[in-house]
């Protein structure tokens, strides 16, 4: 018996300290209490991804690398916060300064060269850093840019960002080609002089300097808001070599105080960088956001969190589960958690968050969603009359609107061409003069059979090339219905990514599944869609090839926005809805959800340098 | 032993170099280059990309230069289209040279990952596999601990109420998605419990290192773990333990006045060992590779979650030296295994 009450004991005993260990374990990783205590202003952000591969602006080019460089480099012109437009004609109407002093100045040259002059910021100075003399931050010199801009043309870098200046700057082709050579010869080793001259280069003083493009190009005045063409320093790029991906040095709002703040795959904390110049919180609006009392911190000195810990997300129900524990200060709405946030109809904010103070905002994304023919293919390509009508009539068999009903909520926008919302060129309401967006069943019908195939008669069955993941399943089940309708058979092909490009780029794909995310707010940059000379493995995946179009493509890309250019982008845009080398369209709506405290929230996914408008209310 | 032990791994050689060939086969016969970039990638981009993983050389040292593949080094000799390499030139024998000095990176020669470009292959490896483990060995070990004691309760009461109940819970364990345990534990065990105790003892998701937050960070992944994975285990362990009630030694122990324990613990369970170190021998491999699943979902950077990432973001260098370490571990685990066996059961020769 009393061996019993000693074992009893002795047990007791032991949950006890297992107990206590356990407890104490969980008192010593328990975060402390939001508030007490900390005067500093925290927030957590999410990123709908496993982060960015590096943190070198050279290096980065998806959304993920964009989202968390732009917050340490910084551009000489940026997006204006506060300023959507219902429609862009050109890179003025929504660029401002930010590492200059003044917008640049452009003349054209009779020689049909265009010069760029540029005055930067006398107060633009690099994070501090142990790659700088006595570890202090230098100011920022024209010779910076050109570096930067050089790196660009380094194979080193793969040439991944190169495509921004490409055929732009006086000089700059041939020296990025003389380096290659250079760098050839000498067997990979470091032979690439960044001292050697590009000729359109053109330093005035420290703080001056022009850049001379080899015809007016439309493109490079949104480069210079690209956070690929962000300016680094030349002592960081030498000491970190390689490594400059996880040691950012640049000019922007936060930095990282160690490596170990980046976790890759995990998180990233930021801290505000104590020496960031005087910046202030704009005070220019588009009307809507001067409505929703966006001006409210107009004046006040950025950045205003002292620290932000972006939070990489893989599995979205943890991203969503963690905006209900209210751990992270904004969200993005997963589509099937639209219907928990929204009522579906009205695309209002669902009464149990609105009580809460949730916050919500609807984001057009620059999208182009389509089905792509592939043109050179001898049943479905060409432009003769019968192949044209034969692509008429699949494009008007797909009911777009009840794809989008079924597939997205209903969010996306539907619409004519390939230039989404607001672009210049987007057909007012998407509708556009020429339209052969379905379902019209009758027309598509009658198309068929002028084209030769009345009721898909005698008309193989298509190959479909379509990738998986997704309801991509689900999505291509409807397209198969939509073409059975009017007789017409689709051989789906579900493949990986990698194999769907390799078939588009083989031009084996009869018709294939895609979409095309603008890279800067142009028209030129869809419409470079079609021009001949990116036929594939280029980024014209129809292989589409009009010379009526390429000369109204070579016309834009060097007129200055305006009514002129806006009627031959229409022209253009008439012309391939007209060709039908594509079922389409559709652009996605982006729905965010933000915490009540969450301050100054304008969410965009044109640019991504806005965390540092973002505040929080002290009492959270 | 030693001698065996030799033999074995030299008999393995040929096995894992042609697991190593098929692998890296595999993972060729789509263009990883083209699948990893961008839709803004050039020609040029490409073939850099390609050079600096050594894609551009031949695979094997005899090659076929094809229309769209020319020779990317000189071969030593070539015969019409047909060339001859140095082996140490080719795709196959540099990475081979590569595991056999464990090199997957280092500051003087970088092997770098896709996906996180200034990391190494290796550094990454060796990043990933403490996540893991902190979450895969306590897990195995009340796994393994609580079903044999369950699969011996259950067969010493075999028939009984107690081991129809017990039987009953783990195969409901067993049977229900590991994913539905994850979100009922993330919405009750973190979210609602964290609300009620005014703190956060057990964190819906993320990782930080060091002791003092495995119970915030890696307590809940343990549990549902234990409950997911009892069920297989606590099923055979009991089949084993039931086989084993049904032997002579047995009825010998009980009729020689043996206590019931003692039949149980001392003379059962150490006969039953064989199938115990068999079961828990083969999940030694997925220790280090984790649980993809429940990496994922909890966000915790082991090396299930790294692979898993990986996959998505066709990061090829990493893919291939995951597959070639995973490769690896499974040999040395059927061998470990074999080993085992003739420790615990003395019948058991290694010859």
């Amino acid at each position: 018996m009393m061996k019993r009450a000693h074992l009893a004991h002795r047990v007791v005993a032991v949950v006890a300290v297992v107990m206590g260990w356990v407890a104490g374990l969980a008192a010593a990783g328990a975060e402390q209490p939001r508030g007490e205590g900390v005067a500093e202003k925290f927030a957590r952000l999410p990123i709908r991804a496993d982060g960015p591969k590096s943190l070198d602006p050279a290096k980065g080019s998806t959304v993920y690398d964009n989202q968390v460089i732009c917050q340490f480099y910084e551009t000489l012109l940026q997006n204006k916060y506060l300023v959507r437009p219902a429609s862009i004609t050109g890179y003025e109407d929504v660029s401002e300064p930010l590492l200059l002093a003044e917008m640049p100045k452009v003349t054209d040259s009779p020689n049909g060269r265009q010069v760029w002059r540029f005055k930067l910021r006398d107060d633009a100075v690099f994070h501090d850093d142990a790659c700088f003399p006595g570890g202090k931050g230098r100011k920022v010199v024209s010779e910076d840019v050109f570096y930067s801009w050089r790196r660009l043309a380094d194979p080193a870098y793969e040439y991944e960002n190169y495509w921004l200046l490409q055929d732009t700057i006086v000089g700059l082709d041939e020296y990025k080609e003389a380096q290659a050579a250079l760098v050839k010869a000498g067997g990979g080793g470091k032979a690439f002089d960044y001292a050697a001259p590009v000729e359109g280069f053109t330093k005035i003083s420290d703080s001056e300097f022009e850049v001379v493009l080899t015809k007016p190009v439309v493109r490079f005045g949104w480069v210079l808001s690209m956070f690929q063409t962000s300016i680094v320093a030349r002592e960081a790029v030498e000491k970190y070599g390689d490594t400059l991906g996880k040691h950012p040095v640049g000019t922007g709002p936060f930095v990282l105080k160690d490596e170990a703040d980046w976790k890759p795959g995990q998180n990233l904390v930021m801290h505000r960088n104590p020496k960031y110049r005087e910046a202030f919180y704009p005070s220019e609006a588009t009307p809507k956001e001067k409505e929703q009392g966006l001006l409210g911190a107009a004046g006040k000195r950025l950045p205003f969190l002292d620290r932000v810990e972006l939070v990489f997300y893989t599995p979205d129900p943890v991203m969503w589960q963690d905006f209900q524990d209210r751990k992270i200060a904004y969200t993005q709405v997963p589509a099937e958690y639209f219907e928990q946030a929204f009522v579906k109809r009205t695309q209002k904010l669902n009464k149990e968050y609105s009580d809460k103070g949730v916050q919500a905002e609807a984001v057009p994304l620059l999208d182009f969603i389509f089905r792509g023919f592939n043109m050179e293919d001898p049943l479905l390509g060409g432009y003769d009359e019968k192949r044209t009508k034969l692509r008429q009539a699949l494009c008007l068999a797909v009911d777009l609107e009840e794809q989008n009903d079924t597939f997205y909520n209903g969010i996306n926008t539907v619409y004519d061409g390939p230039i989404p919302p607001p672009l210049d060129g987007y057909p007012k309401g998407g509708k556009a003069p020429v339209s052969f967006r379905g379902q019209n069943l009758r027309k598509a019908r009658q198309l068929l059979a002028e084209a030769g195939y009345p009721e898909g008669k005698g008309l193989p069955e298509i190959d479909y090339y379509t990738s998986k993941g997704g309801n991509q399943a689900e999505q291509t089940q409807f397209e198969i219905r939509q073409f059975e309708q009017i007789g017409v058979k689709l051989n789906p092909k579900m493949v990986d990514f990698s194999e769907l490009i390799e078939a588009i780029n083989d031009k084996k794909a009869q018709m294939f599944g895609f979409a095309w995310g603008t890279d800067y707010p142009d028209p030129e940059n869809n419409l470079a869609l079609f021009y001949s000379k990116n036929k594939a493995p280029g980024a014209n995946h129809y292989n589409y090839d009009r010379p009526e179009f390429d000369a109204m493509y070579e016309q834009i890309i060097v007129m200055k926005p305006g009514a002129e250019r806006t009627k031959i982008i229409e022209k253009m845009r008439d012309m391939v809805i007209a060709d039908a080398p594509f079922i389409g369209s559709m652009a996605r709506t982006r729905f965010y959800l933000a915490q009540p405290w969450l301050k100054n929230f304008k969410p965009s996914e044109d640019f991504y340098n806005w965390f540092k408008y973002l505040d929080v209310a002290e009492a959270k | 032993m030693w001698s065996y032990l030799a033999r074995r791994l030299l008999y393995s050689i040929p096995v894992y170099l042609g697991i190593i060939l098929i692998m890296m086969g595999a993972l060729r016969i789509r263009d990883p280059v083209s699948a990893y970039l961008g839709k803004n990638a050039t020609a040029e981009t490409a073939a850099l990309k390609k050079a600096s993983m050594g894609l551009d050389r031949p695979f094997l040292p005899i090659a076929v230069e094809s229309k769209d593949d020319p020779f990317g080094v000189e071969p030593l000799a070539q015969v019409g289209r047909v060339g001859l390499y140095a082996p140490m030139k080719t795709q196959y024998f540099e990475f081979l040279s590569r595991i056999v000095r464990l090199d997957f990176g280092s500051a003087e020669k970088p092997y770098r990952s896709w996906q996180f470009e200034s990391e190494d292959v290796g550094a990454k490896l060796a990043d990933a596999v403490w996540p893991t483990l902190k979450i895969t060995i306590p897990t195995l070990v009340l796994t393994a601990g609580i079903a044999i004691l369950v699969g011996l309760l259950s067969a010493a009461m075999r028939g009984s109420a107690i081991d129809r109940t017990l039987m009953v819970l783990v195969v409901l364990g067993m049977s229900i998605s590991v994913v539905v345990f994850i979100v009922l534990g993330q919405v009750f065990g973190s979210s609602w419990l964290n609300g009620k105790l005014g703190f956060e003892l057990f964190a819906s998701n993320g990782y930080e290192p060091g002791i003092g937050n495995w119970v915030r960070y890696c307590a809940l992944p343990v549990i549902i773990g234990v409950v997911v994975g009892m069920g297989y285990d606590a099923r055979f362990y009991r089949a084993v333990m039931v086989e084993e009630t049904g032997r002579d030694y047995i009825t010998t122990a009980i009729a020689k006045g043996a206590p019931r324990s003692k039949v149980i613990f001392a003379h059962m369970l150490k006969n039953a060992m064989i199938p115990v170190i068999t079961r828990v021998m083969i999940t030694i491999p997925f220790l280090i590779t984790g649980s993809i699943v429940m990496e994922y979902q909890f966000r915790i950077p082991g090396m299930g979650k790294l692979l898993i990432d990986a996959i998505i973001n066709k990061d090829f260098p990493l893919i291939q030296t995951f597959t070639a370490v995973l490769a690896g571990l499974f040999i040395l685990t059927n061998i470990l295994t074999d080993v085992l066996y003739a420790l615990v059961d003395p019948r058991v020769r290694l010859a």
